[in-house]
């Protein structure tokens, strides 16, 4: 039976709201992200992929592929690898006084993605990331098919898209990563010589019967699941959150500023963002098994729909304006800044603290090892380089889908670079301006 | 089951099964527990049935697949 262009039926829809009901929810173990396969082995992105699999093999997949996110790599990544190559990128694309944040965005997030995923591709190259952007874009309809407007249409793409990302960027990274492990299995190589990343761990492990990998395409599209969700959310909570500080009228400026200089402020800023702005904001979940969520019986075969923006807006939870944006808020101590926005439960996602960093406790104070994540990090970025909203051209939404939280076009303007001169000197003085970061472990901007 | 010392308050235990390595309660508690990265799964420390409760309480609830069993006098 088709619905809506999908091959799916349902028995009943359910729709919780509450933040309590939504977490009890995304923990039931009768609740899978499985909707109906026919919907997604027709080319699309999601056949086989860790975030629809469900139970033992949801579990062994995790098992590896965490080992990725560790807080050790995390730290890596933001104080010594993303500075730089954010940096480099930002002198590159910002190339005059008005620029279109949201591709500058994408291609800021899929450098560091892609080189997780494990994918072969050169990161000084434009030309390749702008290639990766283009395939993020198009996985990333693919992911959100169930709120899309033309299910076949995007269907088609995505198939024609994976043979040549496969051909193009797997390929070539498989045949280098199997005759290493080769060499680690001949006794040649250490295994901690091994690169660090989604691909390698897939073909380092995927003899095990419980990954279920043994066929080539679920490891393609395994990489290109963690390709996309490192990208996509990224670039669109950065814009996102530049949206909500400029709607807030004349202060945004000031909002500006402070970002700038202070980046725990700007982890709060994005985490604020993420509870307003959720990438997914209504989660769906379908019911494998009759069951039972905050006294509701649930039937087999529901859809069940997590209404994520309604518990992220809970006033019991994030105080008394929980409509409006403030970075400052207190939030209760037992739930996130960010809500239910990265889910929870088997399924809470993978690259929380990449995107978001880890979770501000309640005092505002954090440890030196704290990680920030690297939307603060792009967010203090173009804070500091006089990021303004550009009064000429609107921002225009992705109306692709029915999420409001996408967007297609973000034109900005970088109020220093105005003034004219030399590029490197404009975007470069006002860093040497700012004050020390107020917190520990703070990450320099070189 | 993996199970630490139990202490006079608790005990301790995480399900192998059960756990995927996320690490959210190494980061939560790492005096409790740490991460066995050829099993990719967290296991208790010896010592994590005295760690503050409100941490190990914290872990247990943080944990994404509610594989963590903290005990108290007379269960286990």
């Amino acid at each position: 039976m088709s619905e809506g262009g999908l091959l799916t039926s349902y028995s009943a829809t359910i729709v919780f709201d509450r933040y309590d009901d939504i977490k009890a929810a995304l923990f039931d173990a009768n609740l899978s992200r499985t909707f109906d396969k026919r919907s997604y082995e027709d080319g699309n992105i999601r056949s086989g992929i860790v975030s629809i699999a469900h139970g033992a093999m949801h579990r062994a997949r995790r098992r590896i592929e965490n080992t990725q996110f560790r807080a050790d790599v995390l730290r890596l990544y933001e104080r010594e690898l993303f500075p730089r190559v954010m940096n480099a990128l930002l002198d590159n694309l910002i190339d005059r006084d008005r620029v279109d944040l949201f591709p500058i965005g994408e291609l800021l997030s899929v450098v560091l993605a892609a080189r997780r995923a494990g994918i072969e591709y050169d990161p000084s190259s434009l030309e390749d990331l702008r290639t990766l952007v283009r395939h993020v874009d198009v996985f990333s309809q693919g992911s959100a098919i169930l709120d899309a407007k033309d299910p076949d249409a995007v269907r088609k793409l995505v198939r024609a898209t994976y043979a040549e990302f496969e051909r193009d960027f797997v390929r070539p990274a498989w045949s280098k990563r199997a005759a290493l492990i080769e060499r680690v299995r001949g006794g040649e190589l250490a295994a901690d010589e091994l690169p660090h990343d989604i691909l390698t761990v897939l073909l380092l492990h995927r003899e095990d019967l419980a990954l279920e990998l043994a066929d080539d395409g679920p490891v393609v599209r395994e990489v290109a699941t963690y390709l996309q969700g490192g990208t996509h959310t990224s670039a669109q909570t950065l814009v996102n959150a530049l949206d909500l500080i400029f709607a807030t009228g004349p202060n945004h400026a000031a909002i500006v500023d402070r970002v700038a200089a202070d980046t725990l402020f700007a982890q709060r800023v994005v985490q604020e963002t993420l509870r307003l702005r959720p990438t997914t904001p209504k989660m769906k979940r379908r019911a494998e098994a009759r069951t039972e969520i905050a006294g509701r019986s649930i039937p087999k075969d529901s859809l069940v729909v997590l209404d994520v923006v309604r518990a992220n807006r809970d006033p019991r939870l994030f105080g008394a304006d929980p409509e409006g944006f403030d970075p400052d808020r207190t939030v209760d101590p037992n739930v996130p800044r960010w809500g239910l926005s990265f889910g929870a439960g088997p399924h809470q996602c993978p690259g929380r603290s990449v995107g978001g960093g880890f979770p501000i406790p309640a005092s505002f104070e954090v440890a030196d090892d704290h990680v920030f994540g690297l939307v603060a990090l792009e967010l203090q970025a173009v804070a500091r380089r006089g990021v303004r909203p550009d009064g000429d051209r609107q921002p225009e939404r992705d109306l692709r889908t029915d999420r409001f939280t996408r967007w297609l076009h973000y034109p900005v303007r970088f109020e220093r670079l105005v003034r004219g001169g030399p590029l490197q000197e404009d975007l470069r003085r006002p860093l040497r301006e700012l004050p020390e970061v107020p917190v520990r472990g703070a990450l320099d901007d070189p | 089951m993996e199970r630490a010392g139990r202490g006079s308050a608790t005990s301790v235990t995480i399900d192998p099964d059960l756990c995927m390595g996320s690490g959210e309660c190494v980061r939560v508690a790492p005096a409790a527990f740490r991460l066995d990265e050829t099993r990719g799964v967290s296991v208790p420390l010896p010592g994590a049935p005295s760690v503050d409760p409100a941490l190990l309480a914290e872990a247990a609830l943080g944990c994404p697949t509610r594989a963590i069993r903290v005990g108290g006098a007379g269960d286990g």
